[in-house]
């Protein structure tokens, strides 16, 4: 066993062989949005991400789903599975099964099983001064999916929102393999802010955060202003406060989208300076969002900063 | 005062509770209750974004959050999905201060004629329109007689809200005579003033 969940890591890695180890993870949760085919997109591309974390390249899934069939009909099931399929052959993943059972509200999601090789494995933690941060999602989904439950988005906002969380972390995976990158996770349920300080936690480093270089989903600024934000960010800021320090006078509708919690985020990582601009540059030309939105200080109390 | 309890729930429940009972009833003053800090922040945050001046008392799982001043946004908000056009979409606010039965110098009778055709032509301004004060002479014109009682009482019925000046009425012996809007002082009117967008004095 090389990585437990002791280290707060995106998955479980175990080790086959001398260049073989297996990449192992589970996530499935409530819809997200309305539409069965994108629920499933959205579901699927959110287990597959923890293996791309990893380093890992997706092999094998299984579905869990619990159901009220009597409710809601086999049709949206079909249509569930089916854009979970999709996204597991855009994955480049078999599904070789999974276990249904009967529930009054509808959960879907994977187990995920993925190959890397040992030496490559990309660790949570493992960033050096100097380091910038990079991060290839926006923030603000868990604000927007609030505010599509009160009724309050527009369907191009949702449309956008869907997308965006349906993307796989595939094409970004794929490029920083080809980069000596320090660390990398991906940004989920603690929030920007839960899951940088996860990579610093008890490592000594001083890491600045630049909110004004965090990319924020459209109209997710204006359904924080109003106070649709989910109990989780406020419970990530209440785990995570005492690690962090703000600017004077930081906006409190910033610093919630900065705990929000994500479905399905982008990757976040660090590399050295140097490696920066080439890397973005083959992330942008694969059509991934690259926002350096921080850097690793080489001196300084230790902690995270956010200005 | 309209009272929503949301003790018990997670959010983003409360907010969405909350704006329901708004959409539904409109309120001019809330007490709403909550049982920790997010949905204190957040309930407050929502309650200031449609208008509202939030101020909660209380800690731990007793907090009571009420709204001090009634609204002074009304019903600005775009995305209740209703088709027809909102009352002030924009949300400027304009106050027009009207301080004579008669609008310019020269000719009294003209001058009544132009007051006549300024008061049935305002309601080109459309929903920016917010406040109609009425002083000194020009309470004349909310009294029985007012050649414009009828356009007046009209825009008081669609929802402006028409302030005569208290201390007018009774120099001119008029209280008794008043047929529309609401007495008013000169702190509402300074008041008035602050909050308004634009301030137009005529007359």
């Amino acid at each position: 066993m090389l990585i437990s969940s002791a280290t707060a890591d995106d998955a479980g890695v175990y080790q086959v062989s001398p260049d073989l180890a297996l990449v192992q993870t589970v996530d499935f949760f409530t819809p997200v949005v309305d539409d069965p085919y994108d629920f499933g997109r959205i579901a699927a591309a959110n287990a597959l991400s923890d293996v791309y974390a990893m380093g890992g390249t997706p092999k094998m899934a299984m579905n869990i789903v619990a159901y009220p069939m009597a409710k809601l009909g086999a049709l949206v099931l079909r249509s569930i599975l089916a854009g979970g399929a999709d996204k597991l052959r855009e994955a480049g993943a078999v599904l070789l099964g999974g276990h249904s059972i009967e529930d009054d509200e509808l959960k879907f999601g994977m187990a995920v099983t993925g190959f890397v090789h040992p030496a490559k494995i990309w660790a949570n933690q493992g960033l050096k001064p100097g380091d910038q941060l990079i991060l290839t999602k926006s923030l603000g989904t868990g604000i927007i999916n609030t505010a599509i439950k009160g009724g309050l988005a527009k369907p191009e906002t949702v449309k956008s929102l869907t997308e965006q969380m349906a993307e796989l972390n595939k094409n970004a995976a794929e490029v920083l393999r080809d980069f000596p990158i320090s660390a990398c996770t991906d940004v989920t349920g603690f929030g920007l802010i839960g899951h940088l300080c996860e990579m610093i936690a008890d490592t000594g480093r001083r890491v600045t955060l630049d909110s004004g270089a965090v990319p924020i989903l459209p109209e997710a600024r204006e359904f924080a202003a109003m106070g649709l934000v989910p109990a989780g960010a406020h419970n990530n800021r209440k785990f995570r406060e005492n690690m962090v320090s703000l600017a004077s006078g930081f906006d409190p509708v910033v610093r919630d989208i900065l705990y929000d919690p994500q479905t399905s985020g982008g990757l976040l990582f660090g590399c050295a300076e140097q490696i920066a601009p080439a890397l973005r540059r083959r992330l942008a030309d694969c059509g991934v969002l690259a926002a350096v939105i921080g850097q690793v200080e080489s001196e300084g109390a230790v902690g995270l900063f956010v200005r | 005062m309209k009272e929503i309890d949301t003790r018990g729930l997670a959010c983003p429940a409360p907010v969405l509770l909350v704006k329901e009972t708004l959409d539904r009833e409109q309120p001019d003053t809330l007490l709403v209750r909550v049982d920790n800090e997010a949905a204190r922040e957040n309930v407050s945050r929502f309650l200031a974004s449609r208008g509202f001046t939030p101020q909660s008392d209380g800690a731990g799982a007793d907090i009571v959050i009420t709204t001090a001043a009634g609204r002074n946004v009304e019903q600005s908000h775009e995305e209740s999905g209703s088709a027809e056009p909102r009352e002030r979409a924009n949300n400027r606010k304009i106050m027009v201060l009207i301080g004579s039965e008669t609008i310019g110098a020269g000719d009294n009778e003209l001058g009544a004629k132009l007051m006549t055709a300024f008061i049935k032509t305002l309601k080109e301004m459309g929903g920016e329109l917010w406040r109609l004060v009425f002083i000194n002479g020009g309470v004349k014109l909310v009294a029985t007689g007012s050649p414009v009682l009828a356009d007046l009482l009209a825009y008081q019925q669609r929802g402006l809200m028409i302030l005569a000046c208290g201390t007018c009425l009774n120099h001119y012996g008029l209280m008794a005579e008043k047929q529309c809007g609401q007495t008013t002082n000169m702190l509402d009117i300074v008041t008035a003033m602050q909050l308004a967008d634009k301030v137009i004095t005529f007359g």
